[in-house]
């Protein structure tokens, strides 16, 4: 591969995740003027927009990046609108990334963004239920929560794990959650919470389940040069990689794992110059709490199986071995399906240019993000390091 | 016939529809084109019983629409007899953990508006 230029992240923003009243517009433009507000730029350095969502026909909106790019002022300049289920967002920052470090542009937006919860649980199972390979899955009544709890059902016959140890992972997650103001879902809850909470696809209950959210999220990306020129906080993406794996679980010979985390992690560790064991803290995929566990062992962070252990013990909490997902995670954060992965950017940018507040990981220099669409089917990495 | 409807006929008849690759050998469901292995393009048909194990499953308790009246229900994924293979569909009559231990021995026993319909043997 030969890249022209370097890639930095200059600015971040982020509306609330949560059930918000304003129209996937009014929400596109609040998230992208805080990410530029934050980089301190002029809309009119910005050369294009890459807009990640995947229901905006649910708030009576598609094409939303020329409505977004009128609004910032700028009509004359392109956008480009990205679907990749729930994995929207870091694959439409990975193609604004590629598109800088190919020299096509200095500076783009990449804005993620969605509005969904107006549409009630049932509408929201049977959309997102469209992401899996229908033909098997969503068709033979499958859902989201369903798909997550199949994987959780085949980690549980074959290694030694409890539901208990399930919801340690979301206790853990709206521990830090609690400490971000943008969080969807700001408490702190007890392991006998989720045991207690109402069954939604066994072995999962609802808390071990990540929310529906609105939200969107913003970070402006650009060149070294342009960065440097520009003065202000940045960082600075070192890895990219991108990797699939067999749409539907029944095509995998593990359903203990996925496929594609690991060849998109290995592909961006190897860019980045570094191993899983260099990174300080990540951003994971954890739209349901079974998910982050395999995250971390497919990411590299601990052996198959051992997952489990490390959140038994403690060891991915906040400060601790490794920080997993700081900003509270799909889990506590919420999960704004096509702003999810721009989201966790702009918690990596917060965190490594002293934004994060009481959540911040002490002595940090190297995050990463992996975000996924459907199971894994879809997913993108990235490694970012202070400068 | 397209291959989703090849694979709903054969579903109907307890059967799975599946891909030998001419090439390498590697067995697929029939809904494969090209060789997931060696992306050889030429396969024999090769018709199975759709019998095997339960390799894991969840029971759904909030459903998409339409399966309301179902509910609960298993969704599935049954490891196929003396092949390499996987197909999901659905199980009705699933209640509780209890009912559908993993390893069950199940068959595909045909194809509506739930999709695969997969039972316990």
């Amino acid at each position: 591969m030969c890249f022209v230029e370097k890639v930095c992240v200059l600015g971040a923003g982020s509306t609330k995740y949560g059930k918000l009243a304003d129209s996937i517009a009014d929400i596109t433009t609040q998230a992208s003027v805080a990410a530029i507000e934050s980089a301190g730029i002029d809309p009119k350095e910005i050369g294009a927009s890459y807009i990640s969502n995947v229901f905006g026909i649910a708030d009576k909106q598609v094409h939303i990046g020329p409505v977004l790019m009128s609004r910032l002022g700028i009509p004359d300049k392109p956008s480009l609108t990205i679907e990749s289920a729930c994995g929207s967002g870091s694959v439409s920052f990975r193609e604004a990334y590629a598109n800088i470090a190919a020299g096509f542009y200095d500076c783009l937006i990449a804005t993620g963004v969605e509005k969904v919860t107006h549409t009630g649980t049932e509408w929201t199972t049977t959309y997102f239920a469209y992401c899996s390979d229908f033909f098997y899955e969503g068709q033979a009544g499958a859902s989201f929560p369903g798909l997550f709890a199949s994987m959780a059902r085949a980690y549980l016959t074959e290694f030694d794990a409890t539901e208990e140890d399930f919801a340690a992972v979301a206790v853990k997650n709206h521990d830090n959650g609690v400490l971000n103001p943008k969080a969807h879902m700001q408490k702190k809850i007890t392991v006998d919470d989720v045991m207690n909470s109402a069954v939604v696809a066994s072995p999962l209950k609802l808390y071990d389940c990540c929310p529906f959210s609105d939200g969107a999220s913003s970070v402006i990306l650009c060149s070294e040069k342009f960065a440097k020129a520009h003065g202000g906080d940045y960082v600075e993406v070192t890895g990219s990689g991108r990797g699939g794996s067999p749409a539907a679980l029944q095509g995998r010979e593990q359903m203990t794992t996925i496929p594609s985390t690991k060849i998109a992690s290995e592909a961006a560790y190897k860019m980045a110059g570094i191993t899983a064991k260099d990174v300080d803290f990540a951003e994971v995929h954890d739209c349901f709490t079974i998910a982050e566990v395999v995250d971390t062992e497919d990411l590299g962070f601990f052996d198959k199986g051992q997952g489990i252990q490390a959140i038994r013990e403690g060891r991915t909490k906040l400060n601790s071995d490794i920080s997993i997902n700081p900003s509270g995670g799909l889990k506590s954060k919420g999960h704004p399906i096509g702003a999810t992965g721009i989201g966790q950017v702009v918690e990596v940018y917060d965190q490594l240019t002293g934004k994060a507040g009481e959540r911040t990981v002490k002595d940090a220099k190297v995050g990463l993000t992996h975000n996924f669409g459907a199971t894994g089917a879809s997913c993108a990495v990235h490694v970012f390091q202070s400068v | 016939m397209s291959v989703e409807e090849q694979m709903i006929e054969n579903a109907k008849e307890g059967k799975v529809l599946t891909h030998k690759c001419s090439s390498c050998g590697h067995l697929h469901l029939s809904t494969v084109y090209y060789c997931q292995k060696c992306g050889s393009k030429g396969f024999e048909d090769s018709i199975i019983e759709g019998t095997g194990s339960i390799a894991t499953y969840t029971i759904i308790t909030v459903p998409p629409a339409g399966f309301e009246k179902h509910t609960p229900y298993a969704f599935a994924v049954l490891q196929l007899d003396n092949v390499e293979l996987r197909i999901s569909g659905f199980m009705g009559g699933i209640a509780t953990p209890d009912d559908l231990p993993v390893g069950t021995r199940a068959k595909i026993t045909g194809f509506d508006e739930r999709g695969i319909i997969i039972e316990k043997q």
